[in-house]
């Protein structure tokens, strides 16, 4: 049989024809022409640039990126060696959390993983001295640094600075980003209000203050 | 080079100039003979849209559209050519929006942003390379 051969009349053309004709034209093949992926891609890559540009903007929330300078909040009256303590600094979307080393080393970080967002979680049951844990796909993170040891987080965590009193009592006293060091954090929300940051401040440090916000 | 083969007599008088050479037709898409731009329902009315692999009736079924009817075949390479170099740069482009959200997220505003006229270039060459030769399919 070839293609010009003539169809035999289906037995019940008539009485569903409608209907037969409708379930041909939803199971057809769609004639998508390479010119119509090419206008799918643009269209596509429009959309990444869009995203882009969103994203430079500031669309995406980042750690500590709060209106005014963070406000010294207490946490904990005391954190014991080898616990850990689930908090929100500096605003109320701003999951943290804190660890105490059994060495006694207090540190602060984000509790938000920079992978896909799952909370991070303090195990110190894994390596060495205990490790900074995602669940969601095995990211590790060092519990010192909180630079990624393992696992997909492209990027350190974020860290939360604290400082501990003569009481015992756990204060946040501020934020820094994952490309920053605890003294350029505190200085870029600080400015010079504190000592610590007056010896920094110059045309380069306020260039580079200014380019990292 | 000329093409007379000997040194022209210049008290002869000069030929009378031949018509200006003719320019080649503009392209469009398809068949010079009608008939074969006939939608494949006009020209073969017992294929139904369903028709494909699968359908006993068609035995071969044939290089594709436009094949063996097409004025200049080499655009369609152009054409897949241009294809691929979109798809490749989309993927750039996927690559330098992590980039993007990396620097952004670490506090490298400006690393971000050139980031973002990076993705922003790249969309102008995609659409670039859509915009150029419409009609080819």
């Amino acid at each position: 049989m070839s293609v010009t051969d003539p169809q035999p009349p289906a037995p019940d053309a008539g009485a569903d024809a409608a209907q037969e004709a409708l379930r041909d034209r939803i199971a057809a093949d769609s004639l998508t022409t390479r010119r119509d992926y090419l206008r799918i891609v643009a269209t596509v890559s429009g959309g990444l640039a869009v995203g882009g540009v969103a994203v430079a903007s500031g669309i995406l929330h980042r750690h500590g990126d709060a209106d005014g300078t963070p406000q010294p909040k207490r946490i904990a009256d005391r954190i014991l060696p080898g616990e850990s303590l689930a908090f929100r600094y500096p605003g109320d979307e701003d999951r943290a959390i804190a660890v105490r080393m059994e060495d006694g080393t207090l540190a602060g970080y984000s509790a938000v993983c920079t992978h896909l967002a799952c909370a991070v979680l303090w195990r110190k049951d894994r390596g060495s001295e205990g490790e900074l844990y995602c669940p969601c796909h095995e990211g590790i993170f060092d519990a010192r640094t909180g630079a990624v040891t393992a696992g997909p987080p492209p990027r350190g965590l974020p860290k939360v600075i604290l400082i501990e009193q003569l009481d015992g009592s756990v204060w946040a006293i501020g934020t820094a980003r994952s490309g920053e060091s605890l003294q350029e954090g505190l200085c870029r929300q600080q400015g010079d209000a504190l000592r610590l940051c007056q010896g920094v401040s110059g045309p380069g440090a306020a260039a580079e203050r200014s380019e990292r916000s | 080079m000329t093409d007379a083969p000997f040194p022209r007599d210049p008290e002869a008088p000069r030929p009378p100039a031949g018509p200006p050479p003719a320019q080649p037709p503009s392209y469009h898409p398809g068949s010079a003979q009608p008939r074969l731009n006939r939608p494949v329902y006009e020209r073969y009315p017992q294929i139904r849209p369903t028709s494909g692999y699968g359908d006993p009736r068609i035995r071969h079924t044939g290089p594709g559209p436009g094949a063996g009817t097409e004025q200049e075949p080499e655009r369609s390479s152009k054409l897949s050519a241009r294809l691929a170099l979109a798809l490749t740069v989309l993927i750039g482009q996927l690559w330098g929006l992590t980039i993007v959200v990396d620097e952004w997220m670490s506090g490298d505003t400006g690393t971000a942003w050139w980031g973002a006229g990076f993705l922003v270039l790249s969309f102008l060459v995609v659409l670039g390379l859509w915009a150029l030769d419409p009609k080819d399919r």
